[in-house]
């Protein structure tokens, strides 16, 4: 009995062994970056660097504060973000809200008339099409609205206004309140987690998003961090032939620069993540049920 | 008796809710069915200048020139290539890991990996695609610098055709493998704690348990998730081939989804883009279907 228990934990050491070297590799590019945005231009160009910094300096970082294109693409990306969760938002739970009542005429049409667009779709330059014959061609608009709804989200939420208790509402249906009222008064505020968890999964989308950026905005003051990011990684390899004979230093910094710039554009996802997520594995779930 | 009520009854009734429905209608008719009834454009030798309404209408010739396209083949070649070299490799290693991670006891230590595994799957492809060049660049990429002091020569990870499928889709498990157990561990919470202690006083080893307990627990869910991958076999997402990919590895980094948008945006092909954007969503459906009577025929519940 005793040799077996030890065989187990042997095993079961193995087991964390083997879970820790995969969070490890798994952190670890994150790590490399951080630390090379804060080290001295020979360590970095030497590739040196690893996980913590050598020669430890914030040049880049003073770098980025002189960078007015990086903070006019900032200010874009939250004014995108912000405006498109909300919005994503607000259509999701009054779509999902109304067609989780059962009392309601065509909700199964309509749910299918969305459901459709998941399996079926125009396709890239249909929607650029549209877009454009629109007006929002260059405009904020074209960043935020075409991709405002997602159906996987209407689902999640969908699934959870269907499965609160039904005696709240019935009682406060006794009371004489509306459909409106049992909304914001009952469903709403039960549903905070869900409402977190969606919230976070289009403020992410909108937050990383350089495609719509890259196909609908022409002016460059209107370009989203991403995008900007992009341009910056790009562009370093296309001229590497002509840094290099500026000499080192010009390709040390703005390889520094570079990874400053990343860290500036994952840093606020990085933040909020810890406070929401120990909401979105239940959203998960709760979407894996078939919608 | 039940009394039979016209449309204007309910239209009453529950006004406030087809209200709240209104916008996301408009929101789909205009941003989802509209570029469908765009479609045509596959059809037409399309003019920007007449539009939609007046271009002439060519039958399918569009997808004769598509057909005879060097280039459209070998995106379409390109792209199955990655998908279902990343599914090999990242389908089984998804369930490792969630097997694996289903076997801690230590709840902290468990919570704590769970979150820092998920946390890649929120990094934008930008900034992954940024990291990969940084860690894997020939000349001075953290990875090489490693081998070089080893006594491994300079790997071109993102300048080789083989070693650029290689990194694609090691930056794909990286950035999806965590996010990918939630499912499975999902799974998992629904298995009665009772098996696996009736297991352990029959004296079943832990290999034993999860051989006959917990893997028939997550098998449905396997079955989904594979049809679900299988069928999307043809669509690959434009991020991670256009921002990994190169000039160096455009024979295998052009994918359909990057030949669309070079086609049509950059190009401005509308007609072209258009038709190969509606093969690939045709070949899609197929093989959903396919696969879903496949996964019923071996009594599984599929998914349509």
């Amino acid at each position: 009995m005793t040799r077996k228990k030890k065989k187990m934990s042997a095993a079961e050491t193995l087991l964390y062994v083997i879970v820790t070297l995969i969070v490890v590799i798994c952190i670890y590019p994150f790590l490399n970056v951080l630390a090379c945005s804060v080290s001295g231009k020979a360590a970095v160009l030497g590739g040196k660097v690893t996980f913590y910094p050598i020669d430890f300096q914030l040049d880049a970082y003073r770098e980025i504060f002189k960078q007015q294109s990086v903070w006019l693409s900032m200010q874009v990306t939250c004014v995108v973000t912000l405006s498109g969760t909300m919005l994503g938002l607000a259509l999701t739970i009054a779509a999902a809200y109304a067609l989780s009542k059962e009392k309601l005429k065509g909700r199964k049409i309509i749910s299918g008339f969305m459901l459709f667009t998941m399996y079926f779709g125009g396709g890239i330059i249909p929607t650029f099409i549209v877009v454009r014959g629109l007006g929002m061609y260059d405009t904020y608009a074209a960043l935020v609205v075409p991709s405002a709804m997602s159906v996987f989200n209407f689902i999640v939420m969908r699934t959870f206004f269907r499965e609160l208790p039904k005696e709240l509402e019935e009682a406060a249906l006794i009371d004489g309140a509306g459909d409106m009222k049992v909304l914001f008064q009952i469903a709403l505020p039960l549903s905070v987690p869900i409402i977190a968890t969606i919230g976070l999964f289009y403020a992410v989308g909108y937050w990383n998003d350089y495609f719509s950026s890259l196909i609908y905005i022409q002016s460059a003051e209107k370009f989203s961090l991403q995008l900007r990011l992009r341009q910056m990684l790009f562009a370093n390899e296309l001229n590497q032939a002509s840094m290099a004979a500026e000499g080192m230093g010009t390709q040390a910094m703005s390889e520094s620069l570079k990874m400053a710039t990343v860290v500036f554009a994952t840093l606020p996802i990085i933040l909020v993540y810890p406070w929401l997520q120990k909401y979105f594995v239940k959203g998960v779930m709760l979407g894996s049920v078939k919608g | 008796m039940k009394k039979k009520r016209g449309a204007l009854y309910y239209l009453k009734r529950d006004f406030w809710l087809y209200l709240c429905v209104l916008p996301v209608i408009v929101y789909y008719v205009v941003f989802k069915y509209l570029p469908m009834a765009g479609i045509v454009m596959a059809f037409q030798d399309y003019n920007i200048f007449k539009g939609v309404l007046g271009s002439k209408f060519v039958g399918l010739e569009n997808f004769v020139k598509i057909w005879k396209s060097q280039q459209f083949w070998n995106s379409v070649r390109n792209t199955l290539v990655l998908n279902l070299a990343t599914l090999a490799a990242s389908f089984p290693l998804t369930i490792a890991l969630a097997l694996m991670l289903n076997e801690l006891r230590a709840v902290k230590f468990k919570r704590v990996s769970q979150s820092l595994l998920y946390l890649p799957h929120f990094i934008s492809w930008v900034v992954v695609a940024g990291i990969a060049q940084n860690m894997f660049n020939m000349s001075n990429g953290t990875v090489n610098k490693v081998l070089e002091s080893i006594g491994g020569g300079p790997v071109p990870f993102l300048s080789n055709n083989g070693w650029w499928i290689f990194t694609y889709i090691l930056c794909n498990i990286w950035k999806e493998i965590g996010w990918g157990t939630i499912i499975y561990l999902a799974a998992l919470t629904g298995v009665d704690e009772s098996l696996y202690e009736a297991a352990y006083l029959d004296g079943a080893t832990r290999i034993q348990r999860i051989r006959y307990i917990t893997l028939p627990m997550i098998k449905s869910v396997a079955v989904t998730m594979l049809i679900l991958n299988v069928s999307s076999m043809m669509s690959i997402g434009l991020d991670a081939p256009l921002l990994l990919g190169n000039t160096k590895v455009m024979a295998i980094s052009e994918v359909i989804s990057t030949y669309v948008y070079r086609l049509g945006i950059e190009k401005a092909q509308y007609d072209l883009a258009t038709a190969i954007g509606l093969f690939q969503s045709l070949v899609n459906i197929i093989i959903l279907v396919i696969v879903d009577r496949i996964a019923k025929c071996m009594g599984e519940e599929g998914i349509l």
